[in-house]
């Protein structure tokens, strides 16, 4: 009964843990593997606080910045991008009726503020203690310096020494685990020995297949596979007796993480935070094992688990050694939580002095005194400090004392007023003006920067909307050329302009996966890709599948493609053998010469040759998609065609059988047996068969049994195949709901014309890791052509449209949908299914092409004005051959440049937004309220559309405001590991998020990071009741990480929704007053 | 000559003392005190008995006082020691050029001085040091003895000298002492001064001490090295890593003297070139005082490769130069120390060339802490102004001219046996 009460009690305290993990997990955002690349916002998990709240709480855990640097804001100030009226309105709040006389000049509290944003004065500087550069004013602040001393105090030494005790005590646990501690006090690296080795763990354990020799043991788990072999390390990180301690480690990983706990001290109400610490040390690695550890589904994870838990385990193990032996080594005392702050408490001096010495605050001979008595252990700390006292302590008191004048004599020169009434204003108010621009440090700047920022720009935007009349119940009846859909994706923005302005095209804006959550396998491919945004779930399957009538080619497609992924692997191999590289550097590297060469010299010829060489070798094929459901009868026909074909290459590649040997009626009978409906081992079809196929009756078993196991012909694989295939396709009533769905939400249901064009996108580019980051956000990072296809095809389906008219959608006979994609690198558009085009529409079809090329050269000029290194507006032709150059360029580190500089999200009609130039930096979804008078279509665009729009705009954001910490840093040292990450150089964090060249342009963000602006043309009354009903959008609003503005079609009015949940209306004369 | 030549200099320091209220002016006048001394000993070195190691050192010293002038920031507090660097200058081209008692008196003077400046200044980093006051009183001594007593009397009491000038271990410790305490510029000045003079002085010594007491020579010389080069790994303070350096590569140059037993233009191309490398790292080190104050700890800098771009560059090429990377002075020296020295045991040249290893390791150490890692929010940086830039450019472009200029530009090309010969024939009179 005891063993039973301990057993439960062990149970419970490991589910406990499990939930602490999952918490502290919240503060870490999860890593997609980049060939699947998901832009999201970095803070995502903790998006139930308000933006300025997240941000601290970033710095905090991770250590980033959530606002650009002071001088970057001041640069766009200098430039104009911020106004001087936006930067005051977003001070207002914080300015006290307050005001200082200096001479004649009056100097009010709002001024001082502005002075400190707009000149810098109140930079975190710490003034040397005795400077010698040359300094014109040197006397005048000398002076200043010592009219200030009488009314300036400064705290005592000792009360200082206390005060950073308690702050240090209180933030133990919570801000510093005592890693970090031993860090900080005595000057230690075991952070960065704990994350070396946790690099080097996960980096082997989660590689999908790019290392050679593939690590040991995966298959236990993270935690087993390491304790496994780390328990055979020579030395580990120089702890003593490491290899028995990790070998008598619990066999769960739970336990050991507790264990581990326990023996550092760590309360119980901390533990929280203080593993929420310790995975933010590797946000990268953790990001990713937390999103490996919620997709259980993964074949890696299955096949290889970890999760948080075992990371935990892992890196707490690390940190409990070194954190013991550097607080035995150094202090004499065991590394626990209370004996640590015990330490503090006590040797209060001591540990004062060893903080500055490790955080170089100390002079020169004060830091060696420390170090030696560091090294000796001695006990002279008292007098050390005695001396720093007397010493240090009045210097610093001067050089504060300078810093405060020099701050003083800053101020006046910007406010433009003569030193010399500096002497007629009394020294209380000077003290006065110190203390204004002390209490607004530079570190409370941020917020204010970024609502000037975005309030420049979102009044230039509101005012360029403004300019478009707005009458909701003028449409034109006139049938245009074409209409076609793109994906609201802030690329599609200019080749939709540039299309309408070609000829009479309608356009329209709709999320890239076009409603159809598919998980879609292309033909000859051996994986799935999921081709819907990452919050949402698959719900059928499709194909690609060669046209029926090319059976024959097909074959030798085959044939030719097994020979080229036979001669791939070959090369493979061959490199990564351990002999053959010394051979085949002599005999084959010369080879590699002209790929180097061709890509470096002359990429676009390049490209073409291996493209032409390509296409000779393994030409592509006509092919359609399984969009409709199989028959019952089909799929079971199916199943057995495929099992059929998998007895056949057993029987070949396990008996070495030939093919005149294996006969249907074997093949069928040995698939009988494996799956169990023939459970008689002598059955006569069976021996017959096998006789003359001279297989003995144990060679017979040894199959079915390999058949079973080795090739999943069992009665459980096959039920989970043949329900697998019944998600393939869509049945009738699935099709009228996607289309039905799709063509309300983007408000397209009348005036059809005779082609009406879904187009989806992708990217070409070449030595870029971060390919699918320019794919489709709303596809799960894929190219969007599946989905265009499978919406095409349906809404061609003439079954559909019959059942769409019940729906109020009536499709013209002669309306034909077809499906294509626009490479944003390229601008150029690929149509697909040309041959369902009827011949009716050629005419048609032709015209839309020529007027699509026109429009991928306008749009293509006007994306080269945006690179930097194009210094002068490019020739048509010209811009288009520099783009495809780029797409090609494997030195390229910006192929594209498109996504970024995004800000906004515009939900309404196209008139409101035609012939406007949003220079790529909206998100256009089409949307006609009249279409919806119940909201729910609004609704699904606003949790759904709006959050992958904010995702890729926090991702934009979070990189260009501190790209070392929420981005990837320089794509220069990027290196792919695994096959799912970057680090940067050979050893590092997974970095997360993007490339400094994606958002920097030089030291200027190319990305201006704003927050996003949702703008909705819709009744407010309606979209109140969204906000009301769903979490996410209160976040997003009453939070701030979005701004929301209502076009109110019932009174015409822009409204803006402020956190409180109020609206206030845009007045016409504020927009009138930016401009 | 002599006399005129060193009379240049200290007729700048008078000038310089007669504008004593305005700081400006004196380092003015130093300044222009420095290029006159340069420029007379350019244009009156044919008219001088050109010593066998040629006349390098004698170039170095002007353009090493302007440079550690020109570097250093205005202030009051610094006079003293820009006049003092006149003195010393004008004292130690007096020991260079002149021959018997007036080269022994100017280096006598030039002793006292340190000694004086030593004794009168000190600071709570850098206290008194009596054991590097009392060497350099041995020094004078020394030199006191070998103007008066006969060989070989004479002989180890000049060596002893020239051991505390060209610092050899045991006596180290006054060229230690100089360059970590004396005030302002002068550490940069003397780094070059003291070894230039030591190593001028060597070829008199070498060929009149006996062989015995070479053999002790040769063994404190690797030993030297090697200990120099150690402690120069465990040093924080950057005055003191360059001293333990710099003395590494002085201890080198002392055993290819004491192997060869004679002093070559190579010898004083590596010694001019050491000194000179270790006065510009000095210079750079004194760029960060000025910012970050006199007793800022260095490990408390860093980050400044992007904040000081200029201030990077040069001192990147200065510690490349320091730790013996070619087309540098150091470098050339030192290969043509190796090329020229038959003699050499191989064990001698496995120390040697190890010692010179370590230099890669302390200086870059150094280099790298101070330009890479996270730059300090909190600091103000402020790149190189132009008196500092022009000092540190012209370091590295003399130590780059020192790396591609044939020595004989510096030196007559003679044979190695007959430049022994001219030595002993030039120093027969202690015989």
């Amino acid at each position: 009964m005891a063993e039973l009460e301990q057993g439960l009690n062990i149970e419970s305290r490991r589910m406990e843990l499990r939930g602490i993990v999952r918490l502290a997990g919240e503060v870490i955002a999860q890593y997609w593997p980049m060939r699947t690349f998901v832009h999201h916002n970095p803070l995502h998990s903790i998006e139930y606080l308000s933006f300025e709240e997240a941000v601290r709480r970033g710095k905090q855990f991770v250590g980033g910045n959530g606002y650009l640097p002071g001088h970057v804001y001041r640069k766009f100030l200098r430039t104009g991008r911020i106004q001087v009226t936006h930067l005051d309105d977003a001070l207002k709040p914080l300015i006290l009726d307050k005001s200082v006389l200096l001479g004649t000049h009056r100097i009010t509290h709002g001024s001082v503020l502005r002075a400190c944003l707009a000149e810098g004065l109140c930079s975190p500087v710490i003034e040397p203690l005795d400077d010698q550069l040359p300094d014109l004013s040197r006397h005048t602040i000398d002076n200043l310096a010592a009219r200030l001393r009488p009314v300036t105090v400064f705290p005592d030494l000792s009360e200082r020494i206390s005060a950073m005790v308690s702050r240090d005590e209180a933030a133990l646990g919570r801000w510093l685990t005592l890693s970090h501690w031993c860090d900080d006090t005595l000057g230690t690296q075991i952070v960065q020995q704990i994350n070396d080795q946790l690099i080097k763990w996960c980096e082997a354990f989660l590689d999908e297949g790019h290392a050679t020799w593939a690590m040991p043991e995966r298959d236990k788990g993270l935690y087993a596979a390491w304790k496994a072999l780390a328990s055979h390390e020579w030395s580990v990180c120089d702890i003593p007796n490491s290899r028995e301690k990790i070998a008598q480690l619990p066999d769960y990983p739970e336990d050991a993480l507790l264990e581990s706990l326990d023996a550092m001290g760590i309360p119980a109400n901390l533990r929280q935070d203080y593993l929420s610490l310790q995975l933010t040390s590797l946000p990268g690695w953790a990001g990713f094992i937390k999103w490996r550890g919620e997709e259980r589904d993964y074949p890696w994870q299955q096949a290889y688990p970890a999760g948080l838990v075992k990371f935990l385990a892992i890196r707490q193990w690390y940190a409990r050694e070194l954190v013991q032996k550097a607080c035995q080594g150094h202090l004499g005392i065991q590394g626990r939580f209370d004996v640590v702050t015990d330490y503090m408490h006590g040797h209060a001096e001591e540990y004062y002095l060893r903080r500055q010495r490790v955080a170089g605050l100390l002079p020169a001979l004060y830091a060696e005194e420390v170090d030696r008595l560091a090294h000796r252990r001695g006990a002279g700390w008292k007098a050390v400090l005695d001396r720093y006292k007397m010493d240090v302590v009045p210097r610093q008191e001067t050089a504060k004392l300078r810093g405060a004048a020099k701050q003083l004599l800053s101020l006046i020169r910007f406010l433009e007023i003569d030193v010399g009434c500096l002497n007629e204003c009394s020294v209380t108010d000077l003290k006065q003006l110190v203390d204004w621009m002390e209490a607004f440090p530079e570190s409370e700047h941020g917020p204010v920067w970024l609502k000037a920022l975005e309030t420049s720009y979102q009044e230039h935007l509101l005012q360029k909307l403004r300019t478009r009349p707005n009458d909701p119940a003028h449409s034109s009846t006139n049938r245009p050329y074409s209409q076609s859909v793109y994906c609201i994706d802030v690329r599609s923005e200019p080749f939709r302009r540039h299309l309408e302005s070609v000829g009479p095209h309608e356009t329209y804006g709709f999320a890239g996966f076009f409603a159809a959550f598919i998980r879609y396998r292309a033909w000859g491919k051996e994986h799935d890709t999921e081709q819907f945004p990452v919050i949402m779930r698959a719900k059928n399957e499709v194909r690609e599948i060669p046209r029926s009538y090319l059976d024959d080619t097909v074959l030798k497609h085959e044939v030719r493609a097994r020979w080229v992924h036979a001669g791939h692997t070959l090369l493979h191999d061959l490199k990564e053998n351990v002999v053959t590289p010394y051979v085949m550097v002599e005999s084959l590297g010369w080879f590699y010469g002209f790929p180097i060469f061709g890509k470096t010299l002359i990429p676009a010829l390049y490209h073409r040759l291996t493209a032409w060489f390509r296409k000779l070798s393994a030409p592509s094929l006509p092919t359609t998609l399984t969009v409709d459901k199989l028959a019952p009868g089909e799929t079971a026909e199916m199943l057995d065609a495929e099992q059929q074909a998998l007895v056949r290459k057993a029987l070949q590649e396990r008996l070495g059988l030939r093919s005149s040997m294996i006969t249907p009626p074997l093949v069928e009978a040995l698939r009988q047996r494996a799956l169990g409906v023939d459970k008689d081992p002598q059955s006569s079809v069976v021996t017959q068969e096998a006789a003359r196929a001279r297989l003995t009756p144990e060679m017979v078993n040894e199959l079915v049994e390999t058949l079973q196991r080795q090739y999943d012909l069992n009665a459980r694989a096959v039920s989970r195949h043949k329900e697998r295939i019944t998600r393939t396709g869509f049945t009738l009533e699935e099709q009228v709901l996607t289309v039905d769905t799709a063509l309300h939400m983007m408000g397209l249901t009348k005036n059809f014309a005779r082609l009406v064009f879904f187009c989806a996108h992708g990217s070409t580019s070449d030595n870029n890791p971060y390919e699918s980051a320019l794919d489709c956000g709303a596809c799960g990072g894929n190219e969007g052509k599946p989905n265009a296809r499978v919406l095409a095809m349906m809404a061609n389906n003439l079954t559909v449209r019959e059942r769409l008219k019940k729906t109020g959608i009536d499709i013209p006979t002669d309306t034909h949908f077809i499906a294509g994609q626009m490479n944003t690198t390229t601008d150029e558009v690929q149509l697909f299914d040309l041959e369902d085009v009827p011949p009716t529409h050629r005419a048609d079809l032709a015209r839309l092409q020529d007027d699509l090329k026109e429009a991928s050269r306008l749009t293509s000029q006007e994306r080269c004005g945006r690179f930097p290194e194009v210094q002068q507006a490019l020739p048509e032709r010209t811009a288009q051959a520099h783009v495809r150059k780029r797409s090609v360029d494997w030195s390229q580190v910006r192929p594209e440049w498109g996504l970024s500089n995004n800000t906004s999200f515009i939900i309404g009609r196209r008139e409101l937004t035609k012939g406007l130039d949003l220079n790529g930096r909206v998100f256009l979804h089409s949307y006609d309220y009249r279409e919806d008078p119940s909201n729910r279509l609004l609704e699904v665009l606003l949790t759904a559309p709006q959050v992958v729009a904010q995702w890729i705009n926090m991702e934009h954001y979070f990189s260009a405001v501190d790209n070392e910490v929420y981005g990837s840093g320089s794509k220069i040292y990027h290196n792919v590991v695994g096959r799912f990450g970057v680090m940067s150089g050979p050893w590092s964090d997974l970095r997360l998020g993007l490339a400094r060249q994606t958002v920097m342009n030089g030291d200027i963000p190319y990305h201006e990071p704003m927050r996003l602006l949702t703008i909705v043309e819709a009744p407010r009354k309606g979209i109140e009741k969204l906000i009301t009903r769903h979490d996410v959008l209160q976040h997003y609003y009453h939070n701030q990480w979005v701004h929301l503005v209502v076009l109110d079609p019932h009174d015409g009015g822009w409204y803006r929704y402020q956190p409180n949940g109020e609206w206030t209306c845009i007045a016409p004369q504020v927009v009138e007053h930016v401009e | 000559m002599p006399w005129l030549l060193a009379a240049i200099p200290l007729a700048g320091a008078i000038v310089a003392l007669t504008s004593w209220e305005d700081s400006e002016r004196v380092k003015k006048f130093s300044m222009i005190g420095s290029i006159f001394s340069l420029v007379s000993v350019v244009g009156l070195a044919g008219f001088l008995t050109i010593p066998p190691n040629g006349c390098l050192s004698l170039y170095l010293l002007p353009l090493a006082a302007l440079t550690s002038i020109l570097s250093h920031p205005l202030g009051s507090d610094h006079r003293l020691s820009w006049i003092m660097t006149l003195v010393c200058l004008g004292f130690g081209i007096g020991a260079l050029t002149a021959l018997e008692f007036s080269g022994s008196f100017f280096l006598m003077m030039l002793l006292i001085t340190l000694v004086i400046l030593l004794y009168r200044h000190h600071t709570a980093l850098w206290p008194i040091s009596w054991w590097g006051v009392g060497l350099l009183i041995l020094g004078l001594v020394g030199v006191g003895i070998s103007m008066i007593a006969d060989p070989p009397v004479s002989s180890i009491a000049a060596l002893v000298t020239c051991a505390l000038l060209l610092p050899l271990v045991p006596l180290h410790g006054g060229y230690l002492t100089t360059v970590t305490r004396l005030p302002g510029n002068l550490p940069s000045f003397v780094v070059v001064l003291l070894p230039v003079i030591g190593f001028q002085r060597l070829p008199q010594i070498l060929s009149t001490v006996p062989e015995d007491v070479l053999v002790i020579v040769r063994t404190l010389a690797l030993l030297g090295a090697l200990y120099a080069a150690v402690k120069a790994l465990a040093q924080s303070r950057v005055r003191l890593i360059l001293s333990y350096g710099s003395l590494s590569f002085f201890s080198i140059a002392w055993w290819f003297a004491a192997t060869s037993g004679f002093a070559t233009p190579q010898g004083t191309l590596l010694v001019g070139a050491v000194g000179l490398a270790t006065s510009g790292l000095l210079i750079a080190w004194q760029v960060i005082r000025t910012r970050y104050g006199d007793d800022v700890d260095p490990q408390a800098i860093s980050g400044l490769a992007a904040a000081m771009p200029k201030f990077a560059v040069l001192l990147s090429l200065l510690g490349l130069a320091a730790m013996g990377i070619p087309p540098f002075g150091v470098f050339a020296g030192f290969m043509g120390l190796m090329l020229t020295s038959s003699q050499a045991s191989v064990f001698g040249l496995f120390l040697t060339l190890a010692a010179w290893l370590a230099a890669s390791w302390y200086i870059m150490q150094m280099v790298q802490q101070l330009l890479f890692g996270a730059s300090r929010p909190e600091l103000r940086y402020t790149d190189l102004l132009n008196p500092e830039l022009i000092s540190l450019a012209i370091v590295v472009v003399v130590l780059l001219a020192l790396g591609l200029v044939p020595s004989a530009l510096f030196a007559p090309e003679q044979p190695i046996l007959e430049q022994a010969a001219h030595s002993r024939e030039l120093f027969s009179w202690r015989n």
